[in-house]
């Protein structure tokens, strides 16, 4: 039985403007009507979550992240599909949500606890843990109006800790507090993932998501754009926010020439649709030359984001391509053992005149190295972790 | 398996979802009692003065100024107070009550609980606070000589408590009104003003004319005052057969005050 399963969940936001309208939408809304959605919020989102299997919601602004976790919490109603809960949920949209300013951090921890979902005796039993986790001195005996948002927040998730939820909902919660309370913080997520709790993480840091969760899925506009397991859904995304980067950045227009490249292959070593790192790729380019002088080209690889990896042309290198016929050109080289971390990328083919002084057109072709990796970067680097104590001599 | 638009309380243990609504009454009715007298020095005592106040005003003109005829038996003060804090608890519980959800708004958005506890918790505090302020001002009538009889409370708490009820009712459907229709609570102003001056809270049905006394004693809140008077000004408590009607039309608009709130809460946040 799963902890948690979402089935063609969908949410619509009703207009909001309408004025005479608002009666008849009660009226509809009495008698059980849905409202006429206006906004689609969420649309035929699936998933299921089962004990220690922890969850990443990734996606753009807007994209819907936190309309789904607030109908996971229960906070919000969806207009379609189905919601299936086994276990206590405790939702962190907001820390601090429920603490009122005129009184002291001490009598917030009653009602904060209570809306998350404790009773007052377990209120009881842990409120003591929760001023200590706190760690906010006398300041707990303060009205919450003179702390600082650092304060409230320390507090907020000093309620969320005394929790034992079977299902933990975070928004982004890492980003609060100083440095040794988001240590503090972190500390108590690993130990309760350890022990078999499960999370349900809302973040714009891959970082996390990748080191707290097991899948991740993707929400773009509403829909489910990628699920499955956290690390090939993280670097998807990645990949394409750096395309989305590089369509914004211009690109000079290369003047229409003569030397034109007419097909650009890129085909992994022993087939497949990725690049396995080692085996490499081939790439085969074709150029069409005006006067049937034999052409140079260009190839570089570039990050999906336009950042240059490696270039290189078939002058440099003292290459001659092959006549296919009259006007045609063949080059065909491979790229092995890359030094490539798991990504997107691309193959960039310039054509040139003969001199290789004029830069024509070029091609473009994708393609993914595989694998998956927490390493950063995009190019890996050798290295050798040694003794601390050798480098001192 | 549980359905996906169960109301939170469902997705606990049921004996701790109970413990859980009664924490979380508790926690906002306390905060409610509070907060309206926080920061003024005087603090609760508010909550009797105002209407002191009020019952003061009225005696000045209506006996002083208009020279009202006399009242029977009863005394002007004696005559008023026993209807004032009845009308005064129900028409401030439900205008409170109806902006009492956007004056929690944040937590609606944030967190999932049964919102109706905004509303009890809202009504809750009002009645708590006039009621006080009903059994001192009796208390000081007595003290003074005025003729309240105390045995008439085997009526009057009965009546208090079917008010509670009818109010809770009408404060459920206004509050959940006033989320998706703004001007519910700007309506409210002179509605319940116009209301007062229609009930016989300020003077006794025998003045009013012979062709408007059936209009003015079919109101619902009228009869209840009259029967608290009935009660503690004559010491007449022998039930009557629209006492039973008056409890069946309270659970009524509780019952449907609550069904109304119930199929429009899953949209709060929407509208909020």
């Amino acid at each position: 039985m799963p902890l948690l399963a979402l089935e063609g969940v969908g949410k619509d936001y009703p207009r909001l403007d309408a004025r005479g309208g608002r009666l008849r939408l009660v009226a509809d809304l009495l008698r059980g009507r849905a409202p006429a959605g206006a906004f689609r919020a969420l649309d035929s989102v699936s998933l299921t979550m089962r004990r220690g299997e922890s969850l990443g919601v990734i996606g753009e602004n807007g994209a819907g992240k936190s309309t789904l976790l607030k109908i996971i919490a229960g906070v919000v109603k969806p207009s379609r599909g189905r919601v299936e809960v086994n276990g206590r949920i405790a939702a962190l949209l907001e820390l601090g949500s429920g603490f009122h300013p005129e009184y002291t951090g001490y009598a917030n921890i009653d009602l904060a606890a209570a809306l998350l979902g404790l009773s007052p005796d377990e209120i009881a039993d842990r409120r003591g843990a929760i001023v200590e986790f706190a760690d906010i001195g006398e300041h707990i005996h303060d009205p919450i109006k003179t702390y600082s948002s650092g304060m409230i927040v320390r507090l907020g998730f000093a309620v969320a800790t005394a929790l034992d939820p079977d299902i933990l909902i975070t928004d982004e919660v890492f980003a609060v507090g100083d440095e040794s309370f988001q240590k503090k913080c972190i500390t108590w997520m690993e130990r309760y993932l350890t022990n078999g709790g499960t999370l349900l993480l809302c973040s714009h840091s891959m970082y996390h998501v990748q080191k707290l969760c097991a899948n991740a899925l993707w929400l773009d506009h509403g829909k489910s754009r990628a699920y499955g397991a956290a690390p090939a859904v993280a670097r998807d995304y990645l990949a394409f926010h750096e395309e989305k980067m590089a369509r914004h950045t211009s690109h000079a227009k290369i003047a229409a020439g003569e030397y034109v490249v007419t097909s650009l292959a890129v085909v992994p070593v022993g087939g497949g649709a990725e690049v396995d790192p080692v085996e490499g790729f081939d790439v085969a380019v074709e150029v069409r030359s005006p006067d049937a002088r034999p052409p140079v080209v260009a190839i570089g690889v570039v990050r999906a984001d336009g950042t240059p990896v490696y270039g290189t042309t078939s002058e440099v290198d003292g290459v001659r391509p092959v006549q296919v016929a009259a006007d045609r050109f063949a080059f065909a080289l491979r790229f092995n053992a890359l030094p490539l971390l798991p990504g997107h990328y691309r193959v960039r083919a310039h054509a040139a005149d003969p001199e290789g002084m004029r830069l024509f057109d070029h091609h473009e072709a994708a393609f993914v190295v595989a694998g998956t990796t927490r390493e950063l970067g995009f190019c890996r680097l050798p290295h050798a972790w040694t003794a601390a104590g050798e480098r001192a001599r | 398996m549980l359905p996906a638009m169960l109301d939170d309380a469902v997705r606990l243990p049921a004996s701790s979802a109970q413990s859980r609504l009664r924490a979380l009454f508790r926690n906002f009715f306390v905060r409610e009692v509070r907060t309206r007298y926080l920061g003024s020095t005087t603090g609760l005592a508010w909550a009797i003065v105002h209407p002191l106040l009020l019952l003061g005003v009225y005696h000045f003109v209506f006996t002083t100024v208009f020279r009202a005829p006399a009242f029977g038996t009863q005394s002007f003060l004696a005559f008023v107070a026993v209807a004032l804090w009845p009308w005064l608890a129900a028409q401030e519980a439900i205008s409170r009550a109806t902006v009492s959800l956007a004056g929690h708004a944040g937590l609606i958005r944030k967190a999932a609980f049964p919102q109706e506890t905004i509303v009890y918790a809202s009504v809750a505090a009002t009645f708590a606070l006039h009621l006080l302020g009903y059994v001192v001002v009796l208390a000081v009538l007595r003290a003074f000589g005025q003729p309240i009889r105390f045995e008439g409370l085997v009526l009057a708490v009965p009546l208090w408590i079917v008010l509670l009820v009818a109010v809770t009712g009408l404060a459920l459907a206004l509050a959940s009104l006033q989320v998706f229709v703004r001007d519910v609570e700007h309506v409210l102003v002179p509605v319940l003003m116009i209301f007062m001056y229609i009930t016989p809270i300020l003077y006794p049905l025998s003045l009013v004319p012979d062709a408007l006394r059936p209009w003015v004693a079919a109101n619902p809140f009228g009869w209840l005052v009259t029967r608290m008077r009935d009660a503690l000004l004559e010491g007449r408590i022998a039930p009557q057969p629209a006492d039973a009607i008056a409890a069946v039309v309270a659970v009524a608009l509780l019952a449907g005050g609550l069904w109304m709130f119930r199929r429009l809460a899953p949209h709060f946040e929407d509208f909020l």
